[in-house]
């Protein structure tokens, strides 16, 4: 009995110990996982805190993001070999940079457009494309540029990293030269209505080599000549032939005028057409032009485009009068008699002013072949004067020089000895213009093969073939028009009334970006 | 040498054999690249159709649906997939590169849906409302009905064609800044299922675990949730076509393929995936 009360003594005892130890360790325990519990929250907080720094950082970052988006950066170099086949061209075989250009595009706010594109071509790095556009946010149907642009025509517009062959057609690089020109345009293109018309104000000169007396371009920079604005319009409208491909169909017209630069103005055909009141007076720019385009699905693109375009295009002239007055000279020839004798020399440069009536069209013929191949042949044409047949090429000409008239002033003062007084006037006029090479006509048909290496890299093989027409030969055998050169101090000639060889390869390669 | 004539003739037919097999054409595969809102829709066809035509292989990648159109205009894709029609810039691109206009193929039709956090007591908003919220001129739910709370956008990317054909047809405007824009319609739900007072929009493929509010054209108009029959009716306003575009008119296999999406069979996965039939 007494051992089982020991016993249930020390058990209880035992247990109470064992009771308290537990719950001490427990408390420990929990105070531990407090601590931890703190710990974690501290942790927690810490981490909620970086996290909110990463968040405001991602927040900055993808508002500078969203700030470059808004400028896209394009551009194309292509690099090239030609080869002339023409007897002046020397070197006749060249690499070169026929463009080096990047396009920088920025629009800070929808609707509103800012483009900057210099072409840095070596020796010649030139602004090309500098323009800001505004489109109407709310109909998507009206927007304004003002800049400088591409002119709204057709082959102008369509850039040269995508055509099909090397050069433009020689009507186009005739009467739109450079392209681009300095103004304001209206462009209105319903979303919903393939329709495109275009409206454009221009200064008008631009690209224009206009040159004075010396030969010296006196537009060089560009800067309008006149005070007159040339006006473009173009519509475009787009029939969908269903599946099989569509047809584009438009016109554009040119109302211009330049600044004579001289008081002769002549007829097409090198007659004499009227005396301007002074030189200020203009001479008509005016055209109209029809385009057509056919896309066609015949096992792959298939695409016949067009454009025919006539009209007046007007050259100014230029005079120039400079006037030498010479020493004088004192001499007493007779006892009473003293000569006093001043020599002027006026001698008027002046080229009339011609309006030319013209014409010229190109065709395209374009298959794709697969994703990578493309061969295109194109047919254009360019009379530069209609109403000068060739025949008279060289002959037609106008002159209105006047050969050198001297006339002799003599004035006479006091008594004796009697005092002469001579005053001598020597007038010279120079006011020629021949028909030339600027008349001639002609027909050129190019061919190229294109090889898409992918989205990037173009590789075109063009060769360029141009024929005159020919003009005349005179009473020597020899044509109405020629031209001299020389090559490596060796004289030739080109003789315009036999086809002149003027052909020209071009391996070119392209990168676009 | 009748033995030596044999063995000539039988190493010829060996060769015209191997060189058959060299020569035979691989099977091409046809890819399909573009929309967001249609990769579920195309990915369903090209599942079903390799089943049925094992010899067809396809390969089938979202992006958007500009994405798309860059891939058909680069030459890297065969089929490409939008929800919105070729603009005008795109297909000049596509002239010029390719000498073609380019195919257009409506194969479904959708409605843009809007999807609210389920606890979201709103249930109908005007084209002219939600105008105002996804421009930001609208910032708090009280201004339209809702509670006094700020409205939480959620949106697309600028490469998808939703995101553009809802901007061009209902926001026409700039999106508000504080729009948050994310891959895909999926992510547009999760992250609206998540936010109380979100709102986002979408393909109604993809509304599972969200509220649709239904869309009145302006305060005079009925309002109607994207159903089949409001979409097909066009009484829902904000539905439009889903397009396959290619350089070329499909040929072979490509032409199978297409053919088969736009037959009964294929039109069917359109219903099935929650889009409507194009025809």
């Amino acid at each position: 009995m007494k051992r089982i009360t020991n016993a249930l003594l020390t058990l209880g005892l035992i247990v109470p110990m064992l009771v308290f130890s537990t719950v001490t360790k427990a408390q420990g325990q929990v105070e531990e996982l407090k601590k931890e519990q703190d710990t974690l929250k501290e942790n927690v907080s810490t981490l909620r805190d970086k996290i909110s720094g990463v968040e405001e950082r991602i927040a900055t970052a993808e508002g500078d993001l969203a700030k470059l988006t808004k400028i896209k950066l394009s551009g194309y170099i292509q690099a090239q070999f030609l080869h002339y086949e023409a007897p002046n061209a020397y070197p006749n075989n060249v690499f070169m940079l026929r463009r080096v250009r990047i396009k920088f595009q920025y629009e800070p706010v929808n609707g509103v457009v800012f483009v900057l594109q210099p072409d840095f071509v070596p020796g010649n790095i030139t602004l090309k494309d500098a323009y800001v556009q505004l489109n109407d946010r709310w109909l998507k149907t009206f927007s304004i540029t003002a800049g400088k642009f591409n002119r709204p025509v057709y082959e102008v517009e369509y850039s040269s990293s995508s055509r099909e062959v090397p050069e433009r057609s020689r009507v186009i690089r005739a009467i739109y030269p450079d392209e681009r020109a300095t103004g304001a345009k209206l462009e209105i293109a319903p979303p919903k209505l393939p329709l495109k018309v275009q409206i454009a104000v221009f200064n008008g000169n631009d690209g224009l080599t206009i040159t004075d007396a010396s030969g010296a371009n006196i537009n060089p920079v560009n800067n309008d000549f006149d005070n007159h604005k040339d006006i473009m319009g173009r519509v475009t409208y787009t029939f969908k032939l269903g599946q099989i491909g569509a047809l584009g169909i438009g016109a554009h017209g040119y109302y211009g005028a330049v600044k004579a630069n001289t008081t002769d103005l002549l007829n097409s055909d090198y007659t004499y057409n009227k005396s301007l009141d002074n030189i200020g007076k203009l001479i008509k720019k005016n055209w109209v032009g029809f385009e057509a385009q056919l896309y066609f699905d015949f096992l792959g693109g298939l695409a016949l485009k067009g454009e025919y375009i006539f009209g007046v295009n007007g050259t100014p002239g230029y005079t120039s009068k400079t006037t030498v007055t010479g020493p004088q000279v004192v001499s007493n020839s007779k006892n009473d008699t003293l000569f006093l004798t001043t020599t002027t020399s006026v001698t008027t440069n002046s080229r009339p002013a011609i309006e030319r009536n013209f014409s010229g069209y190109y065709i395209y013929l374009i298959k794709n072949i697969g994703k990578h191949h493309q061969i295109a042949a194109r047919y254009d044409y360019y009379d530069p004067n209609t109403k000068l047949a060739s025949d008279l090429i060289g002959v037609n000409k106008y002159n209105g020089s006047v050969a050198a008239k001297t006339v002799d002033t003599y004035t006479y003062s006091g008594t004796n000895p009697v005092i002469a007084t001579n005053a001598q006037t020597k007038t010279t006029v120079n006011n020629t213009l021949n028909s030339g090479t600027a008349d001639i006509k002609y027909q050129t048909i190019t061919l190229a093969y294109s090889y898409f290496f992918d989205d990037n890299i173009k590789i075109m093989l063009g060769y360029e073939i141009p024929m005159n027409k020919k003009v005349a030969v005179n009473s020597k055998g020899v044509g109405n028009v020629t031209s001299s050169y020389t090559v490596n101090g060796v004289p030739g000639t080109l003789d315009y009334s036999s086809s002149i060889n003027q052909n020209t390869l071009t391996l070119r390669l392209q990168v676009k970006f | 040498m009748k033995k030596l004539k044999t063995k000539i003739g039988m190493a010829a037919i060996v060769l015209i054999a191997l060189l058959g097999f060299a020569f035979m054409p691989a099977p091409k595969k046809i890819t399909v690249k573009g929309s967001d809102t249609m990769v579920i829709l195309a990915q369903k066809w090209a599942e079903v159709y390799m089943k049925s035509h094992p010899q067809a292989v396809i390969q089938v990648t979202g992006g958007g649906s500009g994405t798309g159109i860059s891939a058909l205009i680069n030459g890297a894709t065969d089929i490409c997939n939008s929800s919105r029609p070729m603009k005008q810039s795109e297909m000049d691109k596509l002239k010029e590169r390719y000498s073609s206009m380019g195919v257009e193929i409506p194969c479904a039709k959708d409605g843009i849906t809007i999807f609210l956090n389920e606890s979201n007591p709103l249930k109908e908003l005007t084209i002219k409302q939600l105008s105002n919220i996804f421009s930001g001129k609208t910032r708090n739910w009280k201004e339209v009905g809702g509670p006094d709370q700020d409205i939480k956008l959620y949106g697309r990317e600028n490469s998808s064609g939703t995101y553009v054909f809802f901007k061009d047809n209902v926001v026409k405007a700039d999106y508000a800044a504080s729009c948050q824009t994310l891959p895909g319609t999926a992510a547009v739900v999760n992250a609206v299922s998540k936010d109380k007072f979100g709102i986002g929009y979408g393909g109604a493929a993809y509304a599972a675990g969200v509220k649709h509010c239904a869309v009145k054209k302006d305060d005079k108009s009925p309002a109607f949730l994207a159903t089949a029959e409001t979409i097909k009716s066009g009484k829902y306003p904000i539905s439009r076509y889903l397009y396959m575009y290619l350089c070329n008119r499909p040929t072979g296999e490509v032409k199978a393929y297409i053919d088969w999406i736009l037959s009964a069979e294929g039109q069917k996965l359109v219903t099935e995936i929650g889009y409507f039939p194009a025809r």
